[in-house]
């Protein structure tokens, strides 16, 4: 099952690539139609799960016996939401592609590989397994942002490129050393997740490895001061490329933290949880500060993800029911909310042909469907309670208070700037009256185009009004997380941060 | 006098390629027949020789075993038909096949000339063929001259232009001097040792407690130095971009290909075979001169502006993460690099030769641009080619470093490891420079023609590339068996 989620994009880019290519108007459509299969199987996947701790729909296979490396996949609380999420927004991405004219049958080959990668990615359990689909989708992401960019691509492709590449270099030499450690004593080589989540290490080597997974994932989500790839790849990537990279690929960063390095080195995670958590505050203060003073709105957006993740990170480091709770929701709300700001950022490019703040004004009264999208997904991003947003940033607040207290009152402040930025951004591009002659014709959306936005909205709404439809599937692994935790360190969760603590459950149900 | 008993059949591919290359000539000053049918004659040549290496593997089997003695040590010793020599050599076939294939179009336009092109390839083969399965340096050091002087000829085959004059000189003055170099640690391990064998140093080295080795480190210093001359490791690679940039487009892959091979075997069999003992002396310099080739070939190749010169110091950092898997101790991810570089290798300067066209005119990373549009076939091959040489995941480059990276970790050289795990992000950065070029600059240049050779090489290597990305055992099994340590 799991195997040909990861095997059915690739079977559709083959698909898409056996077309000729004269037939451009053919390859788009065809993508679309292609990419629903996955999404199709992904909800399938969803309907059976079962709410339980260990992984399921497990899958294993030998690859190559002397080295240990197998084909060993899973899906688990923490991993099916980023399946799924993955999958809803790869056929709204290539959807929202119809400007993109200049050679249309790559560009769905390479959305199409992206997706197989970021599928294998999330339900691989064999950290060779994982480090093949990490890298790959180096890859057809670094061409997607190379081709069919703006104007400064290239240098923006390249610096994604290098960037992740560096971070992810250090890691493997962290996965062969611990194949090497599990070879010693056990006497095999295993890349196994289970085997290696065993392995007895030094206190020294621990962290030493805890931070070349970190330096890896930080990259990607990407932490402060990691960061300063993000805003250029996220600029210069065309709407598809920005929906993916923002809604998926930084995802990569927050699952790799929580599903490696708490697995793998619990007592190095918990002697990190402070340097962890004032990474992931100075990132959502300073990533909202920034954001404010932006005159370019992709950019602005693009800044607003580094302040978002910082919450997922902190809720990461958190280590309580809340925090890993909002960590993984929060990573599918962000997925969902700042997927559909640029996509609207997308649209309204395609008709002015810039993205500067100050060239718009008053577009509510052009384009009021638009902007009743933009202004509701700002609301989400915002955690305007009753949409997603807030569920998942309460989450993180209300878990990380009891173990990071301090740090959870700062991070609180980044709600209210997101506020300002985004409120602010509105307030400019929106209100008032259209003085600019561009802006008076402008077209509002087209069916097309709402059909793209008002699955994402009404997901946007679904989990606000009931989180639990997913809370339920991924509390029993996060719980399982925090329970392997306490048994391989001393660290006890303070006293209301379980799930099992009245407090939280109460907030639960808010 | 005892006369040496003579084994033919273990030799026969030897033989069969210098009899091909003798045909070759003969055939030209007798019938001058067009390229083609010399081409089907150096083809013969090539297939029977490693058919019958296919079957020598078979043959020896389990008993592949270093160091028995019996039908695999042959004439008196000279010769060591093991399966780390068969393995070799059916590189250095595949390699030469398709180098010529590569080159076809270059060595058709030689005209009257393309028979002396095809015998000096043939012989060349055959000299490292013979390098690759010996026991005796003495040997070893003929089999390397003799691939090493056909190399010299073929770097200038191109004598009207003034770089293949250039790349000629060069790599004969430079690579006479590290084959002397390379005999005279041969006559000093000879007098530390009194063995010209490789097997007889490591019973010598067993049997006896020696108290001052310099004269055998030293010696084997020098066999290591003049090695890395020829592998282009740093620092004795600066032959390699005149190299690489002025010899013909088509063979300058097959050239690269067949050093390397050769050379990494030898080192390989000396090493880990014949002085494993010694370890504690030469691993840490062996280690110091990987880590200066991946540095220095990765760190020159982002400035440099012709395809084919970024191609010859990548060529000097892959000779640093051979090295590396060297250093490990097991010849399984040695083997495995050689292999799927080589043909990496040879596809790349397909496609080089390719963009330059058979007058084998500049390969500027210039002209690449938009080589996405002018040919999308030869773009796509090159950029596979490219991701693989950078290992990517998905491509058999990725598990090639992997494999030598895991083998230098487990014998305890994680300093080298974390180096080469850098040197490869910096690798990255050139790599991705020529597909900019390729994909996203545009270029007014006319459509590319292939050569139907070429393609066949390109979707052969392109098809290993990903084959063994996906599924490496099949060959990691058959390199693991080559050599067992």
């Amino acid at each position: 099952m799991l195997t040909w989620l990861v095997l059915l994009p690739v079977v559709g880019a083959l698909v898409v690539m056996s077309t000729p290519p004269a037939r451009r108007e053919l390859h788009l459509p065809m993508g679309v139609a292609l990419s629903v299969m996955p999404l199709g199987l992904a909800l399938y996947v969803f309907a059976v799960f079962e709410p339980q701790s260990a992984m399921q729909l497990t899958e294993f296979h030998s690859w190559y016996e002397p080295w240990g490396i197998a084909w060993n996949l899973g899906i688990d609380g923490i991993s099916m939401p980023m399946v799924l999420l993955t999958t809803i927004l790869v056929p709204i991405a290539l959807g929202a592609s119809t400007k993109v004219t200049k050679r249309t049958k790559e560009f769905v080959v390479y959305t199409l590989l992206l997706e197989a990668g970021m599928i294998g990615v999330f339900v691989a359990l064999d950290l060779f397994l994982f480090f093949i689909f990490f890298e790959a989708i180096l890859a057809p992401m670094y061409f997607i942002i190379g081709i069919w960019g703006s104007e400064r691509r290239v240098y923006a492709a390249m610096k994604f490129f290098i960037y992740t590449a560096f971070g992810s270099a250090l890691m493997l030499a962290g996965i062969i050393a611990l194949a090497v450690l599990h070879n010693e004593q056990v006497g095999a080589p295993s890349f196994a997740l289970a085997d290696l989540s065993g392995l007895a290490l030094s206190g020294g080597a621990e962290r030493w490895l805890f931070a070349a997974f970190a330096l890896a994932f930080a990259i990607k989500v990407p932490v402060f001061p990691l960061h300063t790839w993000l805003p250029d790849a996220h600029t210069e990537a065309p709407t598809a490329g920005s929906i993916l990279l923002a809604g998926v690929m930084l995802k990569l960063g927050t699952y790799g933290l929580l599903r490696f390095n708490l697995q793998l080195f619990p007592e190095a995670s918990v002697d990190a949880i402070w340097v962890m958590g004032i990474l992931a505050v100075i990132g959502i203060v300073y990533g909202a500060a920034v954001a404010i003073v932006q005159p370019d709105l992709k950019k602005l957006v693009a800044y607003s993800s580094v302040s978002h993740l910082g919450f997922i990170v902190l809720g990461t480091f958190a280590l309580t029911s809340g925090g890993l709770q909002g960590a993984v929701i929060q990573n599918v709300n962000h997925g969902l909310t700042t997927g559909a700001l640029f996509l609207l950022v997308g649209m309204i490019y395609e008709r002015r042909h810039t993205k500067e703040i100050s060239e718009f004004g008053g577009l509510q009264k052009v384009m009021p469907v638009f902007a009743g999208f933009f202004l509701f997904m700002i609301f989400a991003s915002i955690g305007l309670p009753g949409l997603n947003g807030f569920v998942g940033e309460f989450l993180v607040l209300i878990g990380s208070y009891t173990t990071l207290p301090v740090l959870a009152i700062i991070a609180a402040s980044g709600v209210i700037l997101a506020a300002i930025y985004l409120l602010w951004a509105y307030e400019r591009v929106f209100t008032g009256v259209p003085e600019k002659e561009e802006n008076k014709m402008l077209s509002d959306l087209s069916v097309r185009e709402v059909s793209l936005l008002a699955p994402l909205a009404a997901l946007v709404l679904l989990l606000g009004l009931y989180p639990n439809i997913l809370l339920d599937k991924i509390a029993p692994s996060t719980e399982a997380v925090l329970d392997h935790i306490e048994a391989s360190t001393d660290y006890q969760v303070p006293a209301p941060g379980r799930l099992g603590d009245v407090f939280v459950a109460g907030g639960e149900e808010e | 006098m005892i006369t040496p008993e003579i084994s033919w059949l273990a030799i026969l591919p030897e033989v069969l390629l210098a009899v091909g290359a003798a045909g070759v000539l003969l055939v030209e000053v007798q019938w001058k027949p067009e390229a083609n049918v010399l081409g089907t004659i150096a083809a013969g040549s090539i297939v029977f020789a490693a058919a019958f290496s296919v079957l020598q593997w078979f043959q020896a089997g389990d008993s592949v075993e270093l160091g028995t003695t019996g039908d695999l040590v042959v004439f008196s010793g000279l010769v060591l038909m093991d399966g780390l020599a068969i393995f070799g050599r059916f590189a250095l076939l595949a390699v030469t096949g398709f180098g010529l294939m590569a080159a076809w179009k270059y060595i058709d336009s030689l005209g009257r000339r393309s028979a002396e092109a095809i015998a000096l390839v043939l012989l060349a083969t055959s000299g490292f063929s013979i390098m690759v399965a010996a026991n005796n340096l003495v040997m070893m050091f003929l089999g390397l001259e003799v691939g090493s002087i056909a190399l010299y000829v073929l770097a200038g085959m191109s004598r009207e232009r003034a770089r293949s004059d250039e790349a000629a000189i060069k790599y004969f003055l430079l690579g006479s001097f590290a084959s002397a170099i390379f005999i005279y640690g041969v006559a000093l391990l000879y007098a530390g040792t009194g063995e010209f064998e490789i097997l007889g140093i490591r019973d010598f080295l067993a049997g006896f407690v020696v108290f001052s080795p310099a004269v055998i480190l030293i010696g084997l210093g020098l066999v290591v130095v003049g090695l890395g001359f020829k592998v282009s490791a740093a620092p004795f690679h600066s032959w390699a971009p005149d190299v690489y940039q002025g010899a013909p487009a088509g063979l300058v892959g097959y050239m690269a290909a067949v050093a390397k091979i050769a050379g990494f075997v030898a080192i390989t069999r000396i090493l880990l075979a014949g002085v494993e003992t010694l370890d504690a002396d030469w691993l840490p310099i062996v280690a110091a001169i990987a880590a200066l080739s991946m540095l220095v070939g990765s760190t020159l190749a982002l400035v440099q502006d012709d395809v084919r010169r970024m191609l010859a110091y990548s060529g000097v950092a892959h000779a640093g993460f051979i090295l590396t898997g060297v250093v490990g101790g097991t010849t399984e991810g040695v083997l495995f690099y050689l292999v799927v570089y080589s043909l990496q290798l040879v596809g790349a300067f397909a496609v080089a030769a390719a963009v330059s066209g058979a007058e084998n005119a500049e390969s500027s990373l210039e002209s690449f641009r938009g080589l996405g549009r002018r040919s999308p076939f030869l773009a796509g091959s090159f950029t596979v080619l490219l991701l693989g040489m950078a290992g990517l995941p998905v491509t058999s480059g990725f598990i090639a470093k992997f494999g030598v990276f895991t083998q230098a970790w487990n014998s305890g050289f994680r300093w080298l490891v974390i180096v080469a795990v850098l040197a490869s992000v910096i690798a990255f950065a050139f790599y991705l420079r020529i597909i900019v070029a390729m994909y996203m600059d545009e270029s007014e240049a006319a459509d590319l023609d292939v050569p139907a050779t070429s393609r066949w090489v390109l979707i052969v290597a392109v098809g290993t590339t990903i084959l063994w990305g996906i599924l490496p055992g099949s060959l990691l099994s058959l390199a693991a068996d080559a050599l067992p340590l």
